[in-house]
């Protein structure tokens, strides 16, 4: 397992506040360069390095690779040793939106910054005299009990079949390990021979680790939650079906075009998957600039949405304009067409339109489950294997890294004592998340596979 | 007070340690229980291999004798694994034992300050306070003062001899075991425990036909393991390879019941790196055959070693089992294989400079310790030799890291995880095993050996221009491009390479230096081995880089001192598994502690407050 390095000035990044919505968020940095790296994602970088501490910039969080805003921020500067830590150290206030939040992490740890161990400010405060000695034994305490935290919350967060799945992939990297190994421990004549290194099961590995990392996504949404839009012309009954979804009379329903006018948000379950349920301006012609900003408004959620349900006004039929976004969209997974109003009228349904009537509630339930596979991409069921932190990703991630090294090592026929050093490294990654893999282990595996020894 | 230092016992530890400390001036005496038996080999007549050679080196750097016993003793060299990758090449040499144990004794004869005296000791004796070491006892009587004491009593302490129903009280078959001394120890209040090891029959080379074995030559160069020598000029002759078959397999079934492995009557715990035949076909059934090596024991010597098939089971069976094998039908069994069962000290009662914790002055090493192999004995010996040295000139012990030394790495463990079975040194047991290749011991630790004063001022010189020349021969490929006029002498496929850097060139893994240097008249004025280093050093120079880094994190922690008399009581909100750990093996670094298993990585950081909280009451 990685060690928890506690006293070292490497630049570390850690969420400061709760991780949950909230209108403000606080992103705290610490360590050797701190400054110089934060300005690596900040619009206003130049008068930021400039500051001699205690400053506060405004400015915008970058991804300089995409080219794109990615927060409204300000960010505190502090200077060693006047800071919380004692070290340099940049504070970022940002807003609490948890994609956000997870996106300035990622950039930060981008150009250079690793995740902080659990207490790990603290411990710094402490090491670098910020805390007299007095309160030792309460650092102490909220080392561990973080720690202990941060442990039960991992394995909580883990269900019995990732740990499983992962488990078992490690298992079979300990075997492969081992052959590696046993040629490096023993000389050739001893083990009669080589024994191939069976690069298939390195690509195996590699296609498991992927699949478990594609779930992250699942995980997530159910997790966080997940962004789902009402489009449409107006008057399609886009409000009824939201207030349908909500099941109370929230949102203004009447039979005049653009009643809603702006968004509307709500929070709600569909089949156990946390949805942020927009209602939005009916997309039209409109002159009037208030009506013209909230359709500017809808447009950015949309745009923005996991899901779009386009409402089709099924007593009238398509509209020209709700050809041309079948026509654009229907082939894709993002929208989802709904024909409303079927106790009004019998017309045909398209294929690929979901025929509902917001009154009756007829076909509301076969909407609902297509709505929640289509956000998961999975059936829906409790017992689905799904990874849900940002940090098993990561590590997933990191081994599935260094299983490509390993791949193409073997390619290209390099020595296997560095083939070895990469699928430590994947090990490793594997081990953070299910108990680590020690060079005694490997041996035990060999003594116990191999008939090894003069 | 008698002599500086005592040594009890004469094997590959008792070697290194009774050199180490008579060569820093102190008056040391070597009691062994036979002067005939000084650095007998009694396992396999080879020194060296995978992770083993590279100890051997490390021994020769840090001033040791064992590199040197080796090259004026081999009978046959092979570097091996050459394909597998620099990290993992080892030297390995078969000796001619006879002369070896030859070269042993006149080599400690003939040391200044080093007496020999024939022996047994029974009883470790201890100061009033019962907390220092004063000396030793023997067995007729002699009471022999000394202000530290060095314990490599190898297997001799309470050693059992099995052979089938046989069992006599022996250290090796024929030599008699040293009795009372375990007995001393765990009075003490020292923790002792058993291990068992064993080795296979000798036979006749003139009962064997040859014609049935495959021959296996050594290397056609001999090369030395000592950094001091260029070259050897020795004899070189051929090993052998046959295999049991199923026939033999049978006879050891059905007699399974006659090994004293099997029938109960031996405790310790056996090496599985180095299972006996016995072992082997019960734990792999499905092998229909397991490799022998006959190898010679020395040059005019009819004892042929049968590497592969160490056993326990009565003679007779021993030589039915045999005959079943290809080239040995008509075998005439010189001495019978045997297991041998003996005390072991666990390693956790010692710091890390060998010396235990319980009695200060008190220094263990070599097989005693838990450990197997000549190498692994005397880097030990070495060690403990130095540190008892270091200590009476009231000087700090030396301790090599895990990233500085497979040395380091073997009593890391030892002191800090213990062993349940005989510890071997193997290659995956370094995590920086990058670092650790044999040929730049000299790099490593010849300073090492150099400031204690072990290594002379020549050889220091000496490896200073080495390292020099190999930065020369570096700086050489750095800066020379493939030219056009090159491509006539270079090989086919080398045009793509045009423009190129050496240096750059060399990285491919089908390119090396021989390829290069021949365009480059000016790295062949370079010794050879300076310049596979370098090639050695660039090949591998991304991950070279990337240990490194490790290797820097790694450090960190290390540096972080534990005071020996810390006490880990007064350290609240830790497990107590945890705090009983700490407690027993006494860590002195951070570092230490966070190898010691089951140790919680969060006790750590709660142990790191305590240490600054009780350094700053101290300033």
């Amino acid at each position: 397992m990685e060690d928890y390095i506690y006293d070292t000035d490497d630049p570390i990044v850690a969420l400061a506040t709760a991780w949950s919505e909230s209108a403000l968020a606080v992103i705290r940095t610490s360590g050797r360069g701190s400054v110089e790296l934060f300005s690596r994602v900040f619009s206003n970088s130049r008068e930021l390095k400039k500051s001699l501490g205690f400053t506060l910039h405004y400015g915008y969080i970058v991804d300089q690779n995409r080219k794109k805003r990615i927060d409204q921020v300000t960010a505190a500067v502090y200077r060693a040793p006047k800071s919380y830590t004692g070290q340099e150290s940049v504070e970022i206030f940002c807003h609490g939106s948890l994609p956000g939040i997870e996106l300035i992490i990622t950039l930060l740890k981008d150009v250079g910054f690793r995740e902080a161990g659990p207490g790990e400010f603290t411990m710094r405060a402490f090491l670098n005299g910020k805390m007299d000695l007095s309160q030792a034994e309460a650092v102490a305490e909220i080392v561990q009990s973080k720690s202990r935290q941060a442990h039960s919350l991992a394995l909580n967060r883990l269900s019995g079949g990732v740990f499983d799945r992962i488990d078992t992939i490690k298992k079979k990297l300990v075997d492969l390990m081992s052959i590696i190994e046993v040629q490096l421990d023993y000389p050739d004549d001893e083990i009669g021979g080589d024994t191939a290194v069976p690069s298939d099961s390195v690509l195996h590995a590699i296609e498991e680790l992927e699949t478990l990392i594609d779930t992250y996504r699942v995980g997530r949404i159910f997790h966080e939650g997940v962004v789902v839009a009402f489009a449409g012309g107006t008057n399609a009954g886009k409000s009824s079906l939201f207030n349908l979804f909500l099941k109370e009379d929230r949102s203004i329903v009447s039979e005049i075009n653009g009643t809603t006018r702006d968004y509307i948000e709500s929070w709600i379950s569909i089949n156990g998957i946390p949805v942020r349920l927009f209602d939005t301006a009916g997309l039209r012609n409109a002159d009037h600039p208030v009506e013209l900003e909230g359709i500017r408004r809808s447009e950015e959620i949309i745009k923005n949405a996991a899901v779009v349900l386009y409402v089709i006004d099924g007593s009238v039929g398509m509209t020209d304009e709700d050809l041309k976004v079948f026509q654009e969209k229907g082939k894709g997974n993002e929208y989802m067409f709904i024909w409303n109003k079927i106790d009004e009228s019998d017309k045909t349904v398209p294929r690929g339109v979901f025929p509902v009537s917001a009154v009756t509630g007829k076909g509301f339930s076969d909407l609902e489950k297509a709505i929640s596979s289509g956000l998961t991409g999975l059936e829906i069921s409790g017992s689905e294997l799904m990874i849900d932190s940002l940090r098993q990703r990561e590590l997933l991630e990191r081994a599935v890294a260094a299983l490509k090294g390993v791949k193409k090592s073997l390619a290209n026929k390099v020595s296997l004592d560095a083939v070895a050093l990469d699928l430590k490294d994947g090990l490793d990654a594997l081990g953070e998340i299910t108990g680590e893999v020690s060079s005694e282990d490997i041996l035990n595996n060999i003594f116990s596979g191999f008939c090894v020894g003069k | 007070m008698d002599y500086d230092v005592i040594v009890i016992g004469g094997g590959h530890a008792g070697i290194e340690a009774s050199l180490a400390v008579s060569r820093l001036g102190f008056s040391t005496l070597m009691i062994t229980q036979s002067l005939d038996a000084i650095g007998r080999l009694s396992c396999n007549p080879a020194i060296g291999g995978l992770s083993k050679g590279n100890i051997v080196r490390e021994v020769d750097a840090l001033g040791g004798e064992m590199a040197r016993l080796i090259d004026a003793t081999m009978i046959q060299y092979r570097t091996l694994n050459k394909r597998k990758g620099p990290a993992v090449q080892a030297p390995r040499a078969q000796a001619d034992k006879f002369l070896y144990n030859r070269l042993a004794m006149d080599t400690l004869g003939r040391q200044a300050n080093l007496v020999l005296f024939q022996d047994t000791v029974v009883e470790i004796l201890v100061n009033t306070s019962g907390r220092d070491v004063s000396g030793v006892l023997t067995e007729r009587g002699n009471r022999i003062n000394a202000k530290a004491v060095i314990m490599t009593t190898g297997t001799f302490m309470d050693g059992r001899v099995f052979i089938g129903e046989y069992q006599a009280s022996s250290g090796r078959l024929g030599e008699p075991a040293a009795l009372g001394l375990g007995d001393s120890l765990r009075g003490m209040g020292f923790v002792l425990g058993r291990m068992k090891t064993g080795t296979p029959a000798r036979v006749a080379a003139s009962s064997l036909n040859f014609d049935l074995m495959e021959e296996q030559p050594g290397d056609s160069k001999m090369l030395p393991f000592s950094f001091g020598k260029n070259s050897i000029d020795r004899p070189s002759v051929p090993c052998f390879i046959t295999f049991t078959n199923e026939k033999t397999h049978t006879i050891i079934s059905k007699n399974m019941h006659r090994s004293p492995l099997y029938s109960g009557e031996i405790i310790g715990n056996g090496p599985r790196y180095c299972p006996s035949l016995e072992d082997k076909v019960v734990r792999f059934p499905d092998r229909n055959r397991h490799q022998i090596f006959v190898e010679p024991e020395g040059i005019g010597s009819q004892e042929m070693y049968l590497n592969g098939i160490s056993t326990s089971l009565p003679e007779d069976v021993q030589e039915a089992f045999l005959r079943t094998i290809p080239g040995l039908e008509d075998v005439r069994i010189m001495r019978p294989g045997y297991a041998v069962e003996y005390d072991y000290m666990d390693p956790t009662q010692l710091y890390p400079s060998l010396e235990t914790k319980k009695i200060s002055g008190l220094f263990v090493a070599g097989q005693t310790n838990g450990t197997s192999g000549y190498e692994e004995a005397a880097c030990q010996g070495l060690m403990a030799g130095i540190n008892a040295a270091l200590k009476l000139q009231s000087k700090d012990p030396l301790i090599l890291s895990r990233d500085l030394a497979y040395t380091g790495v073997l009593i890391d463990d030892l002191v800090t995880l213990g062993t349940e079975e005989p510890y071997r040194m193997f290659t995956s047991r370094a995590e920086y095993r990058l670092n650790l290749r044999h040929d730049s011991a000299d790099i490593r630790l010849v300073p090492l050996g150099y400031r204690i004063g072990l290594q002379s001022e020549e050889v220091f010189d000496r490896l200073n221009k080495k390292i020099e020349g190999i930065e020369e021969i570096k700086a050489l490929l750095a800066s020379r491009y493939m030219k056009s006029s090159d491509l006539d002498s270079a090989p086919e496929g080398f045009s793509r390479h045009l423009g190129k850097k050496f240096g750059q060139i060399l990285k491919n893994p089908d390119v090396n230096i021989d390829q290069l240097s021949k365009l480059e008249p000016r790295i062949e004025e370079y010794p050879r081995e300076w310049i596979s280093h370098s090639e050695l050093d660039i090949k591998y120079e991304g991950y070279i880089i990337r240990q490194m880094k490790q290797v820097e994190r790694f450090n960190k922690m290390e540096k972080k001192r534990i005071p020996r008399d810390f006490d880990y009581d007064l350290v609240e909100g830790i497990s107590s598994e945890s705090r009983e750990k700490l407690k027993k093996i006494k860590p002195c670094s951070i570092g230490q502690a966070s190898r010691i298993s089951g140790v919680r990585n969060s006790d750590i950081a709660v142990l790191m407050v305590m240490l600054k909280r009780s350094n700053r009451n101290e300033e």
